[in-house]
């Protein structure tokens, strides 16, 4: 399956070429769950988003038009879904929230992940909704300037700013860190 | 298109949003980009490392995985391949087999339509009763009715 080009794949996913749709979640399911997960900071939603993202590809296959990737296109989806979710949220104020906790792990390994948390995801999750998109894509899943920049629909200009503040900000926050990895 | 020379002050931008790995920057401003840093290694020192060091600890983002049974119910909901459309013959088959060809039944029903192929056949030539009993006695292994009858 490897040899194929996406368009290939794509076209034997869409008339129900079950090894052709595998190869295509496989390689793609990862990134966009990933990209949710920053966005949303819960394991479940960002499952739901990553579900709800392929059910669309699904509907859209038949009709693909090869403008862009893949996963350009599946992290579009993805990004307004989060959008959406987090646009709901947004009157629950951050502090009445109650902590959550994450069923799937147990507890020496909640507590691993919350020292983590403490570090660079907390850092990240910080950052305003535009920024962490930005560098979820470019720093964090490698997308070029103008995969990224699509995928967000904004100007690769735009983009740019929008990396350099996040970063700014994470130096700022994560001075200590960064002087150690310096050393 | 690839873009020859690049000012300093472009190159710091690039450094600033995309880190300090060139494979992150722009495709089109790449090389001029580390040419000028190769050139001029002193203004960039500072900015770089910063910039390695935001790097390395972006790299250690741990993220919880996915549960197992995702991609099994993302697949659950996949298109189906439609149903091949058959020819004449797949089609009569689904006719007199609907639920399938089972070899014995068929292997009957062939040697039953092979019979009355054959029957009509013969029955339909004009062969004589002298030949036909011919082929008869010789299938038994006389000669003649006459040696048939010496038998008896």
């Amino acid at each position: 399956m490897s040899g194929l080009s996406e368009l290939d794949q794509i076209t034997r996913a869409a008339s129900g070429d079950r090894a052709a749709q595998a190869a295509l979640v496989n390689r793609n399911m990862p990134i966009v769950f990933r990209v949710a997960f920053r966005m949303l900071q819960d394991r479940a939603e960002a499952e739901d988003v990553t579900q709800e993202t392929f059910l669309r590809a699904w509907k859209a296959l038949p009709n693909w038009q090869p403008k862009a990737k893949f996963s350009t296109w599946a992290c579009t989806v993805a990004l307004n879904l989060c959008r959406d979710r987090l646009r709901k949220k947004k009157p629950v104020l951050m502090d009445e929230l109650p902590e959550r906790v994450d069923t799937a792990l147990r507890p020496e390994e909640y507590l691993s992940s919350q020292q983590t948390l403490k570090g660079i995801e907390a850092n990240i999750a910080a950052l305003p909704e535009r920024q962490r998109e930005a560098l979820s894509l470019c720093a964090l899943e490698g997308m070029t300037n103008i995969e990224a920049a699509a995928a967000m629909d904004v100007s690769v200009r735009a983009l740019e700013s929008l990396l350099a503040r996040a970063r700014r900000t994470l130096k700022a926050r994560m001075s200590g860190v960064l002087a150690g990895e310096k050393q | 298109m690839t873009r020859e020379k690049i000012t300093i002050e472009r190159a710091l931008e690039l450094i600033e949003a995309y880190g300090a790995e060139p494979g992150g920057w722009p495709e089109d401003e790449r090389a001029a980009a580390s040419a000028l840093i190769e050139a001029e290694p002193n203004v960039f020192a500072e900015v770089l490392s910063e910039a390695h060091a935001l790097d390395a600890v972006l790299m250690n983002e741990m993220l919880p995985e996915p549960s197992v049974d995702l991609a099994a119910s993302i697949l659950a909901r996949a298109p189906v391949a439609a149903p091949e459309r058959k020819n004449i013959l797949g089609r009569l088959s689904s006719v007199l087999f609907p639920k399938g060809v089972r070899w014995p039944a068929g292997a009957a029903l062939a040697s039953l339509l092979m019979g009355l192929v054959g029957g009509y056949a013969y029955a339909a030539s004009d062969v004589g009763y002298d030949q036909a009993d011919a082929v008869y006695y010789a299938a038994f292994g006389v000669d003649s009715d006459e040696s048939w009858l010496s038998l008896e």
